[in-house]
């Protein structure tokens, strides 16, 4: 039994408003495609620790506020820990920690997730492992150069374990993306790389799924997740501002009404 | 010291099925027989060090253990954010290898000078640093890295100075006859300070290979039996000197003056041949020698301070 998506948004509107943390609009794009991986990896040897687990990795880190509300929604949170989100002496950062238990590798600094990714991937194959790794990227992300390196490595090594979600929502912390350096043709610029390609909307959680839980023989998987920056509040929706913003007072108010439809 | 350094790897490979081998793009001639022996733990991720480190950290996140070789100044420096977050941040311990060391490639010009590699590597935590100075040093310190549950980073040089005997320590005396000054050198300086004894008897030698963490506990015996420390490397004064300079002033030491021949802290355009830039820095065995020599008569207003 998944949790609905408004509600976790309503879960990551009173989490991100009480730690007074910015990022919301981001948290709110990727919700779906968080929903959708967590739905998708074997959550009982995550929990037990085990070698060949899935592994999940959030490059997007300043979506930490989305992916502790969804960790919270699968068991791997407590209440305590969720709510001391962004608090003083909390290990619950603005960006993903590793410090928080189930977190397997710190983000922040952009394009430090997808080569810790295919390492895993890698690792996971030495060991015959029928484990797969996942990493969400943002679409403004994949500007730094790093991901690159990673993207043609595990393209020539046929990481067919290795899924690369991208939530793109065409916006980086300026404005659209198109307007600093565009990135489209994003699948072209994936399927030249040797990534079975797929776009999708990124927010139906099926049609994610639907890429996600097969693999493609000696090829890694891109899911272009075309996604809403702040969806789900229209007042936040494509409005660079929620970047930084922490709804408080009447806003929060609005939000959660919409978000209560 | 490199055909030492891969047979240690080869044999470790072989023993331990935990090593993953990973260059970016170097090593001709060196890891073709590893490729052939272990296909699925040896790697070439292609002239991409930022990848090669977070490849690394993927790997120590399932409990394997990377050797990740690359040049010295690419590894430290295009990587060091890769080393500071996904390595240093997560307390992994792959080991980096760093070859041509200070001025090992002068001729390629100023892109390819490692010295600045300490200075900059050293303010992160949670990671040792090596500069092994002889063939028998660089086994003994390829050990102690394997062995570590920290991250170690060894940068070397093409030089192949023996020390003729095994060592038992990365941190020893080379040369010990009591004098009133000791060099303290690493890598491939130890070589051309060994060399400075054809000129000078003037001083006794202690290489000091591993650099960071410094033995703390042992020098203030090390320091109480001299007047003056020279430290010799082919790095900027951010280097080993650094690290002393700050060891004594927290340390108030005050009975030992503390002297530096290292590399001016600049970029040049000029290039030579390691021997001709070291001749431009004071870094050969006769200048190291005549600053011994110098310092020797100082000695005696030592006292008046």
């Amino acid at each position: 039994m998944t949790t609905p998506n408004k509600q976790l948004r309503r879960k990551i509107l009173e989490v991100i408003s009480r730690g007074g943390s910015p990022h919301i609009a981001s948290a709110f794009s990727m919700v779906e495609i968080l929903n959708a991986v967590f739905r998708t990896m074997a959550l009982e040897k995550i929990k037990d620790g085990a070698r060949d687990r899935d592994r999940f990795v959030m490059s997007k880190g300043h979506g930490a506020g989305a992916l502790y509300v969804i960790m919270h929604a699968y068991g791997l949170m407590g209440d305590d820990d969720l709510a001391s989100f962004h608090a003083n002496g909390s290990l619950l950062a603005g960006h993903a920690s590793h410090f928080v238990k189930y977190i397997e590798h710190s983000t922040g600094a952009l394009g430090h997730g997808l080569s810790p990714a295919l390492g895993m991937a890698i690792g996971l194959r030495a060991l015959k492992s029928e484990a797969r790794g996942f990493v969400l990227v943002g679409d403004g992300e994949l500007h730094e150069g790093s991901n690159w390196e990673a993207i043609m490595l595990a393209g020539h090594l046929g990481m067919e374990n290795l899924y690369v979600l991208v939530d793109s929502n065409g916006y980086d912390q300026m404005g659209p993306l198109g307007s600093s350096c565009g990135i489209e043709p994003l699948r072209a610029k994936f399927e030249s790389f040797n990534f079975a390609t797929a776009e999708v909307d990124g927010h139906s959680e099926q049609e994610i799924m639907g890429v996600i839980q097969k693999s493609e023989n000696k090829k890694p998987t891109a899911v272009i997740c075309r996604t809403v920056k702040g969806k789900g509040v229209s007042f936040m929706e494509s409005n660079v501002v929620w970047h930084y913003r922490t709804p408080a007072g009447e806003e929060y108010e609005k939000a959660l009404a919409e978000l209560n439809d | 010291m490199r055909a030492i350094l891969f047979h240690k790897i080869y044999e470790s490979m072989r023993r331990n099925p935990n090593l993953f081998f990973l260059t970016a793009g170097v090593g001709f001639n060196l890891i073709e027989p590893m490729c052939k022996e272990f296909p699925d733990r040896t790697m070439n991720v292609g002239i991409a060090e930022q990848n090669l480190v977070g490849v690394a950290a993927g790997l120590s996140n399932l409990g394997f253990k990377a050797i990740c070789y690359s040049y010295t100044n690419f590894l430290a420096e295009r990587a060091f954010e890769q080393i500071r977050n996904d390595i240093c941040l997560h307390r992994y311990a792959p080991i980096f290898i760093g070859t041509t060391a200070g001025f090992d490639n002068a001729g390629l010009g100023a892109t390819h000078h490692a010295l600045d590699d300490i200075g900059a590597l050293k303010t992160l935590p949670h990671l040792k640093i090596y500069s092994p100075s002889s063939s028998e040093s660089i086994g003994l310190i390829f050990d102690e890295a394997l062995a570590s549950d920290m991250a170690s980073f060894i940068r070397f040089t093409k030089n192949d100075f023996s020390e003729g005997h095994p060592v038992s320590d990365a941190n020893r005396f080379v040369i010990e006859r009591h004098a009133k000054i000791l060099i303290i050198s690493h890598g491939k300086m130890v070589a051309n300070s060994v060399r400075a004894s054809e000129f000078s008897s003037g001083f006794d030698l202690f290489a000091m290979d591993r650099i960071k963490p410094l033995d703390a506990g042992k020098l203030k015996d090390l320091f109480a039996g001299y007047r003056a420390i020279v430290v010799v490397e082919d790095n900027f004064k951010s280097g080993l000197y650094n690290s002393l300079a700050q060891w004594m002033a927290e340390n108030d030491v005050k009975n030992t003056r503390l002297h530096s021949i290292s590399v001016e802290e600049t970029y040049r355009g000029e290039i030579g041949t390691a021997a001709y830039l070291e001749d431009l820095n004071g870094l050969n065995p006769k200048q190291i020698a005549d600053f011994i020599g110098l310092i020797n008569k100082d000695l005696s207003s030592y006292d008046e301070i």
